[in-house]
């Protein structure tokens, strides 16, 4: 009766664990190692940038800003359900829920959780732009042109 | 038993001459047949009773599956390739557009269906006497075909497609507006988890188009059909479809038919009728098809399909609140009603006699008042942001049309219940309370939301972009 006891107990250990195993590295599958990984933006020339505008980067969903003293970067990702913010005249709206931010990127009404998040911005060796999506900066933070 | 059992190799398909052996041997021998009982009881055939919904459903599914085969072959799920596909299948692929056509619109008469099913199911009392377990598995259905539709918009990638799984998957997401107060996203993150899960990745993109392909064309429809299989073999383990307790006795087969050849021959009609109207359908109404995806311009406004519109309008107050909290709370109480509600005596009379109608009718009108009065509130006069900016979040999500709606009724269900003692009458208040609203907030987002989810009369009066 031991010896019996003592494979039955065995055997369902041995299932066990290897069940788990199986199960954890089939449910791995779903969870791509490199997905949503945040990589730096390389851009043009600053002085491409119109002065005192949000330029609209359609392929990275931000506003490039510029004035007389440097460049700044913020997400034009709206924080409530991610749909795409436009430029309104003082602030940023939002299409599909009606929220709106100020300039500072600053949620003023709507349903928005939380503010735009801005981005840092450099400069190559070369003299281009470089945004950099995985460092969150200050709303007054610019990149200054000398 | 002996005569159930038919000779090896003659039990898949129907024996050659059904008239020489007894009706209930004819569906006793038949794989296909045996589907339902070889003999039903005569309230069961009551057209007014089940409406022949769930049945409908059960061809509206093989409807998805013959068109969907035939759309399959065409489609491709590549970023790049999709949309050109779904425009061959409309434009070159002969009989593409009808086959199309009656893929979407069986799939949102799938959605109706299934609701009024549900209401049916509910109002009749069908989940009392044992048939608990086969109602929870009716609410993981009408889940599962709400999840097909939504998994079927992504694919043709188009502006809809696109925006409104943006939308959705972001409402998943939504669990971080509760981790981020907490301070504790970084390390605990419930709501990135299962967007990944979904979409693999941070936003809308090939992965996601591939994932919610596997989704659509494998796993939900075999998921469907293995539990549809156990959905109609549980009416016969609970005894058949729900009927009064005064035709419960069993009277020596006296009130009951063979379900060979009446019944069959009704359900085969019934099946032609289901194609019928859904080809007649395809013929007249062409299924949409917008611009192919921008990941960077949303429409606006940028509507979900229909049925998703009252969340839609939900969300529009707090995504988590909106999106997870109430659909939560909602899915929480249908599972639960028939293991709260055990007042067996009500099975199978609409609305458990004119006591139940008349507080249905009640809660039904209350609640078009209670919902109403609030979206007129919000609309006249803004909501908390509007009236103190520097607001917490916290009000935001926790006071907000959607939560105060969910208070009202489970307080309006638990005083019904302390006044009649019957869980029957709760169930019956709550279920009503939240029905209306749900389709008040789904109308509300179908017809009087605008550019920037701005209220409207009509589409009429939007403004020209």
């Amino acid at each position: 009766m031991k010896r019996r006891f003592f494979i039955r107990q065995t055997a369902g250990m041995v299932v066990l664990v290897s069940g788990i195993v199986a199960a954890v590295s089939y449910l791995r599958q779903f969870f791509p190692r490199r997905a949503g990984e945040k990589r730096k933006i390389t851009l043009d020339d600053p002085q491409l940038y119109p002065v005192d505008t949000y330029t609209f980067l359609r392929d990275h969903n931000m506003f490039v800003y510029r004035d007389h003293e440097g460049v700044k970067a913020v997400s034009a990702v709206c924080t409530h359900l991610g749909c795409i913010l436009e430029k309104s005249t003082d602030g940023f709206s939002c299409p599909c829920h009606g929220s709106y931010y100020n300039e500072k990127g600053e949620v003023l009404s709507g349903p928005a959780p939380r503010d735009l998040p801005w981005y840092k911005v450099g400069i190559t060796a070369d003299g281009r732009l470089v945004i950099d999506p995985g460092e969150i900066v200050d709303a007054d933070d610019k990149y200054l042109i000398a | 038993m002996k005569d159930t059992q038919g000779k090896t190799g003659e039990g898949i398909t129907r024996q050659k001459d059904p008239e020489r052996i007894s009706p209930a041997r004819v569906v006793t021998r038949n794989f296909f047949l045996h589907i339902h009982a070889p003999r039903v009881h005569v309230h069961s055939m009551k057209p007014a009773y089940t409406f022949g919904l769930g049945i409908i459903l059960g061809f509206l599914f093989l409807i998805m599956v013959f068109t969907g085969v035939i759309l399959m072959i065409y489609y491709s799920p590549s970023v790049e390739m999709a949309y050109q596909s779904v425009k061959d299948i409309v434009y070159v692929v002969p009989g593409g557009r009808i086959i199309r056509n009656m893929h979407r619109w069986a799939s949102q008469g799938m959605v109706i269906v299934v609701f009024l099913h549900l209401v049916r199911v509910f109002y009749t009392g069908s989940y009392l006497g044992g048939r608990s377990l086969n109602w929870v598995i009716g609410v993981v259905l009408l889940m599962i075909t709400l999840l097909s539709n939504f998994s079927g918009y992504l694919l043709p990638w188009d502006q809809l497609s696109y925006w409104a799984v943006t939308i959705g998957s972001n409402i998943a997401a939504s669990a971080r507006e509760l981790t981020d107060m907490l301070g504790v996203t970084n390390s605990f993150d419930p709501g990135g988890f299962i967007k990944k899960l979904l979409i693999g990745g941070e936003t809308v993109g090939q992965p996601a188009l591939s994932r919610f392909f596997a989704l659509h064309v494998i796993f939900l429809p075999v998921t469907t059909l293995v539990l549809m299989g156990v959905h109609f073999w549980r009416i016969r383990q609970d005894g058949g479809l729900s009927r009064p307790l005064e035709y419960a006795e069993d009277r020596g087969g006296k009130n009951k038919w063979y379900a060979w050849p009446v019944l069959m021959w009704t359900e085969l009609a019934l099946l032609i009728g289901v194609v019928a109207v859904i080809l007649l359908i395809a013929l007249l109404a062409d299924a949409p098809l917008l611009e192919q995806a921008n990941p960077s311009y949303p429409e606006n406004p940028a509507k979900s399909p229909w049925y998703f519109l009252g969340i839609q309008e939900l969300v529009s107050y707090s995504a988590f609140a909106g999106g997870l909290l109430i659909p939560l709370l909602y899915l929480i109480f249908l599972f639960s009603i028939p293991y709260v509600d055990r007042e067996d005596h009500h099975v199978g009379t609409w609305f458990s006699g004119k006591e139940g109608l008349k507080l249905t009718g009640i809660a039904a009108g209350s609640t078009v008042f209670l919902v109403l009065l609030q979206l007129f509130v919000m609309i006249r006069y803004g909501w908390l942001r509007d009236w103190f900016p520097e607001i917490s979040q916290v009000f935001v999500m926790l006071l907000n049309p959607a939560t105060i709606t969910a208070v009202f009724f489970i307080v309006a269900a638990e005083v019904v219940r302390s006044r009649t003692s019957s869980t029957r009458m709760a169930a019956l208040t709550l279920f009503t309370c939240t029905f209306v609203a749900l389709l008040i907030f789904t109308a509300v987002g179908i017809w009087f939301r605008g550019p920037n989810w701005e209220f409207y009369w009509s589409p009429g009066q939007w403004p020209v972009q």
